[in-house]
């Protein structure tokens, strides 16, 4: 990752307004292949609200983004993953019950077809499953098919991440609060998820309260404040204090 | 949903529960038999006496088949017994007054029950109405319509081949009504598991914001299953007017609680997520026996219900009690009395108990000429 190298996802002047309000302010930011982009900031500092028009839930009042050079438009979360921009959600949104497979083929299963009906190919999709956590996560279950609820948030957020990485050619991953519930050994397990899958040249974003997690695992560090960014730092360049200051406004308060 | 697998890394708790489904109906099974051995052997244990068991459970099994579905998706439908005594009558009146031939009035019966079954979909996802609430009262709708065609008519002498269809055998020994239930049973296992109507009514059940995030079109597929509930429901209507040769607008009066009674002693569970098509046989299966034991034992008719609804709360109970993650701190009943709350419930008990028993003394002091109730 280098400043010069064009980057991955470019959003320029983003703007968002809800009725009167105003959400985000004019935001830019840039991703590059291959790194952990951090975004911080305080509740109502615009992070999810950036995150979603990333991820096409929303549409920006203004502003534009490119992928790859190329000018994009979403208008639908479906457009994004097309485009190879998926987020994976604070719930991970699995289904409980169903096994790691079904969970991971959620609404996309693969199918054969038997006397003309078409019948779900449980076989492949297990097997595929297997595979992508080992070859892609480095991450083997202690069994396939149990229901995903008796797997530790560690394996849970593995899925929830294969799911993303299995479909489409994904070039963007968005985790929103990937450790939030998650007890040290987890999160440590987590973050390293999080590494395996930047090496693999993805451009990732995460977006975390915890700053310890975020300069464990981040390369650079957006931060948030008010709906504008107030600033973006290298993490190795950096400390938890001065990222704290620029959340809360004082750095950024002398300039205003 | 369980598929046979032999890989290691399973705890032997988590190898009990996919036969979990199993083991409650099978044991209460068992128990029965055992009661029918010492009570009743000779009447109980006879062929012809299983034939009739058989015969009583095929008639549950199509509905009990989608309920387990519809459960799964935490739905309910308690407009089934009704569904199947409008589509009967309607299949009667094709058959005796239109002259339709047996497989149009059939289908047409089956096809009906479908459309309930789509009414009641789109009421739970357009109209956004509970599926408790707006099921129940499009039981007092269609219930209704049965009454208004039919009046208090018995429709009766049906065509031999739907008498067939209810209480015909198969030349050799296996009744027709069996093989149409067992049929529907398999069929609803292939769904269950192979299919992505019971894959997305797992995922609907387990976790419905996540099956809507990850693309399931979650209120088409409910439709879906509800539809097959009422189509069903359609296809028992016609069974039960075969079997009995008759059918009234008053018909399967105990066809809902009977049928939610069988799934969920066959480890379904009502809050969403989990079921078992084979648990859901077994279920039929026991509650044809238990009925039958009733009979065999000359116990009243009116105590089927009652019995029905003892093993709902039984079973439920029960799966709830399998399900709690920590058992640890329960010693047993008195235990739980000592516990701030459970005396204030224990008090309330009490007073309610007192309250009763007080006005029956009043009663019986204070008590007049008495005159037979009919």
């Amino acid at each position: 990752m280098t400043e010069t190298s064009a980057p991955l996802v470019a959003m320029r002047g983003i703007t968002k307004r809800f009725g009167g309000v105003t959400a985000l302010e004019a935001v830019d930011l840039d991703l590059h292949a291959g790194e952990v982009l951090a975004i911080v900031g305080d509740n109502g500092a615009g992070k999810s609200t950036l995150i979603k028009i990333l991820t096409g839930v929303l549409r920006p009042t203004a502003g534009s983004m490119l992928l790859e050079g190329q000018e994009l438009t979403m208008n639908s979360h479906s457009d994004a993953i097309e485009h190879g921009i998926d987020a994976v959600y604070q719930t991970l949104a699995l289904a409980d019950h169903l096994t790691p497979a079904a969970n991971m083929f959620l609404g996309s299963e693969l199918t054969k077809k038997l006397l003309g009906l078409e019948i779900l190919d449980n076989k492949r999709m297990r097997s595929e499953a297997e595979r992508t956590l080992r070859e892609r996560l480095g991450v083997t279950l202690r069994s396939m098919d149990v229901p995903t609820d008796s797997l530790s948030g560690g394996q849970r957020q593995a899925i929830a991440i294969a799911r993303a990485v299995y479909h489409s050619d994904l070039k963007v991953l968005v985790m929103d609060e990937p450790t939030a519930a998650l007890g040290p050994r987890e999160t440590s397990r987590t973050l390293k998820l999080i590494e395996t899958v930047r090496d693999q040249g993805l451009g990732v974003i995460v977006i975390s309260h915890s700053l310890d997690d975020v300069f464990a695992i981040s390369d650079r560090i957006q931060i948030m404040r008010r709906g504008r960014r107030a600033g973006v730092v290298k993490t190795t360049e950096s400390d938890i204090a001065s990222v704290l200051g620029m959340m809360v406004g004082a750095a950024s308060d002398q300039a205003a | 949903m369980s598929e046979p697998d032999t890989q290691a890394g399973l705890t032997g708790r988590e190898k009990l529960d996919r036969y979990l489904a199993l083991l409650g109906p099978m044991a209460m099974i068992a128990a029965l038999l055992l009661m029918m051995l010492v009570l009743e052997p000779t009447r109980y244990f006879r062929v012809s006496n299983f034939d009739i068991i058989l015969k009583d459970a095929a008639l549950y099994m199509p509905m009990a088949m989608a309920m387990t579905l519809v459960i799964t998706t935490r739905g309910i439908d308690l407009s089934i017994g009704s569904v199947a005594a409008l589509t009967a009558i309607i299949m009667g009146y094709m058959v005796k007054s239109y002259g339709f031939p047996w497989w149009v009035a059939v289908t047409l019966a089956i096809s009906l029950g479908a459309l309930c079954g789509l009414i009641n979909g789109l009421i739970i996802t357009k109209l956004r109405v509970p599926d408790l609430i707006g099921t129940l009262a499009m039981d007092l709708v269609y219930r209704g319509f049965a009454l208004v065609l039919a009046k208090g008519v018995v429709l009766s002498r049906f065509p031999e081949e739907i008498v067939a269809i209810g209480r015909g055998a198969i030349p050799g020994f296996i009744p027709v009504p069996v093989v149409i239930g067992l049929t529907t049973l398999i069929v609803g296992y292939v769904i269950y598991t192979r299919t992505k109507l019971g894959r997305y009514a797992i995922a609907i059940g387990s976790n419905p914001e996540a099956a809507e995030l990850t693309g399931v079109p979650v209120n088409r597929y409910k439709v879906y299953v509800y539809v097959l509930m009422g189509s069903m429901a359609g296809l028992a209507g016609v069974m039960l007017a075969g079997k009995l040769n008759a059918i009234q607008a008053t018909s399967a009066p105990f066809f809902n609680l009977h049928v939610i009674a069988a799934v969920v002693v066959g480890g379904t569970s009502l809050f969403g997520g989990r079921g078992s098509i084979v648990g859901s046989l077994a279920g039929v299966l026991l509650l044809a026996m238990m009925i039958n034991a009733l009979v065999t034992l000359r116990i009243e008719f009116f105590w089927q219900s009652v019995a029905s609804g003892v093993v709902i709360i039984s079973s439920v109970a029960f799966y709830t009690w399998l399900q709690m993650k920590d058992r640890d701190g329960q010693g047993g009943f008195m235990h739980a009395l000592k516990t701030p709350e459970n005396r204030h419930l224990a008090r309330f008990a009490l007073i309610v108990a007192t309250i009763i028993l007080g006005l029956c003394v009043l009663g019986w002091l204070f008590a007049g000429e008495t005159s037979a109730v009919r």
